[in-house]
């Protein structure tokens, strides 16, 4: 009895390990990203990280999510910010706000992460309309350096507000050889997003 | 049983070990040592780590490489300090919207861009960056490495002695852990005192540092006030705190400056002018920071200054439609009016007009002031969606 009551521990403890890992988002469609109506059908493998930093946050990786990253912002209502807040009391995070038009989605990106990533220089290089799952929306680049390791990072990123809610993609590598290399595996997930 | 009075005498010996602010007029400086080089393996150890991480400093992405900036910078450390002390000084400004500064044992100096917007005059600069270099002139980092060593040693041994006598040392222990925080706080009083004296001997007042603090506690406030929370300032510092309060420093600093009555030119113009390259920087820094009330403080006291200036009331519009209620849309569109009214030639209050008017369902006005932005700055990176909101 009391060596089947460990087995059951080590088994519920291991397939609690399993649910929490890592996991790897196989080529083809995926539903429920970030668990919204957010949905893609990826080429290539992706790792999905545990780690989600929000309610309606997703983080794939190839390589680890400091080296490249796609982070996916699903159905973030108004009101909320769009990550989870590390510091609600001293470092409240900006928040979706109504009515906001396609360039208030960067600068709200911005804020957000000077405040919870401590990007202290970060710039918004470029913004052009795009469609975002045939919603109007924008599409943006920037740069930008965390105080913590001081790398140099790119990013590239789609958004729309569709029914006051915000769905928000981006990637982000390293300036130096990653951004580059995975770009383009990017902007094809991009082209497959719908909502 | 025969180890807790030697223990007990240790803790005492140094719990005791840092005198309060000293209560004295004496405005005398200490003999400096120019060119110091570190004496022991402790303090060798602590330069070289300073000199690595300086090396990696040097090529930081942060730092603010301007020239002119920096050339005053070092201007005001070596008038409050005097030339001698600020000789061999590496001074590194960089790009960090928060008020601080800081100095290694190798005589490595940081100043953040945080600390340049807020400060209003010379006098400030000059006293904050002279407290940092009575830490270093004091030689505090090392001091702080033998206490925390010791008190950790302590700590060890208690708990080993306690075990083998079977006796509670717990509350000998918290006062091991309290000792650290309060050497911190008394080391920053010590800074504070030989950093007085330094601004007694300068050209500037010795009342500056009063007057941060002072600042920095009303900016304290503005924000919880705009977070909806309460202010709060405290006289008495908590057991974790390795700084002083900024009331109780502000309060024994004031009282010094009092006791000497030493005027002096603060240079309020001369500093406006030295950082205004940079302040529109500083402030697009600050405004995204998500901190609508002390935002508010800063800009208020900049404009304390020279007026709401077109650069002023520029950032205020930005701050107000960051937050972006209807009313705050309002009130962003006047400043960016207010601004273009004064002459302010930066297409960007074009965009933020006219976006806070779009937001605002101003719709005619808002595609108006947008298509003069785009007239203004064809090659804008944001031009194709500027555009995108003029056609739709």
């Amino acid at each position: 009895m009391t060596i089947h009551r460990t087995l059951l521990i080590f088994s519920a403890i291991g397939i609690a390990a399993t649910a929490n890992a890592n996991s790897l988002i196989s080529p083809g469609p995926q539903a429920k990203i970030a668990r919204s109506s957010l949905a893609a059908s990826p080429t290539y493998e992706w790792n999905k990280l545990r780690y989600r930093g929000g309610k309606n946050v997703e983080i794939w990786t190839m390589d680890g999510d400091d080296l490249n990253k796609v982070t996916f912002y699903g159905a973030i209502p108004v009101g909320q910010p769009i990550f989870r807040e590390a510091n609600k009391k001293n470092a409240p995070l900006p928040r979706v706000t109504a009515n906001m038009l396609i360039t208030d989605i960067p600068a709200l990106l911005e804020s957000t992460y000077r405040v919870q990533l401590n990007t202290s220089q970060m710039n918004i290089d470029s913004q052009e309309p795009t469609l975002v799952a045939g919603y109007k929306g924008i599409k943006f680049t920037y740069s930008f350096v965390r105080q913590d390791d001081e790398v140099q990072r790119k990013g590239e990123a789609v958004g729309a507000v569709v029914a006051d809610r915000l769905y928000l993609v981006t990637y982000e590598a390293p300036a130096i050889h990653f951004f580059d290399k995975d770009v383009e595996k990017f902007r094809q997930l991009v082209t497959t997003l719908k909502i | 049983m025969a180890h807790r009075p030697l223990i007990s005498l240790s803790v005492l010996t140094l719990l005791s070990s840092s005198p309060a602010l000293a209560q004295t007029n004496s405005t005398t400086l200490p003999t400096y040592t120019p060119a110091y080089e570190p004496r022991t393996v402790d303090e060798r150890g602590l330069w070289m780590e300073a000199d690595e991480d300086e090396r990696a400093l040097r090529d930081s992405p942060l730092v603010i490489r301007d020239e002119a900036l920096n050339k005053y910078v070092r201007g005001v450390l070596c008038r409050t300090v005097g030339e001698d002390r600020c000789r061999g000084i590496r001074i590194y400004i960089l790009e960090v919207p928060a008020f601080n500064a800081s100095m290694a044992p190798n005589g490595t100096m940081r100043v953040w861009s945080g600390l340049l917007l807020r400060v209003r005059n010379e006098a400030e600069l000059g006293a904050i960056l002279a407290h940092e270099f009575a830490h270093f002139e004091l030689r505090h980092t090392l001091a702080a490495f033998k206490h925390q060593r010791t008190a950790s040693d302590l700590f060890a041994w208690a708990g080993v002695i306690g075990g083998l006598t079977n006796t509670n040392v717990g509350l000998l222990q918290w006062s091991l852990v309290g000792s650290i925080f309060r050497f911190s706080r008394e080391q920053e009083e010590q800074a504070d005192l030989l950093s007085f004296k330094y601004m007694a001997a300068s050209p500037y007042p010795a009342s500056a540092e009063a007057d941060v603090w002072q600042h920095i506690m009303a900016e304290s406030d503005e924000t919880a006030i705009g977070r909806k929370k309460k202010p709060r300032q405290h006289y008495i510092a908590g057991f974790f705190d390795t700084h002083p309060t900024p009331l109780n420093r502000a309060t024994y600093l004031r009282e010094a400056a009092l006791r000497i009555s030493h005027g002096g030119d603060s240079n309020s113009a001369a500093y406006y002018q030295a950082t205004a390259k940079f302040r529109p920087l500083f402030l697009a820094d600050q405004v995204k920071l998500n901190d609508f009330g002390g935002t508010e403080y800063i800009l208020g006291q900049l404009a304390s200054t020279n007026g709401w200036t077109g650069d002023l009331l520029f950032a205020r519009g930005e701050l107000y439609r960051a937050r972006g209620n209807p009313r705050d849309l309002v009130s962003a569109a006047q400043f960016y009016g207010d601004a273009i009214k004064t002459g302010f030639s930066a297409p960007e209050a074009r965009r933020g007009l006219g976006l806070s008017l779009l937001r605002n369902g101003q719709v005619t006005d808002g595609k108006a002031a947008l298509t003069e932005y785009l007239l203004m700055k064809p090659d804008a990176s944001d031009a194709k969606a500027i555009s995108a909101l003029v056609t739709n």
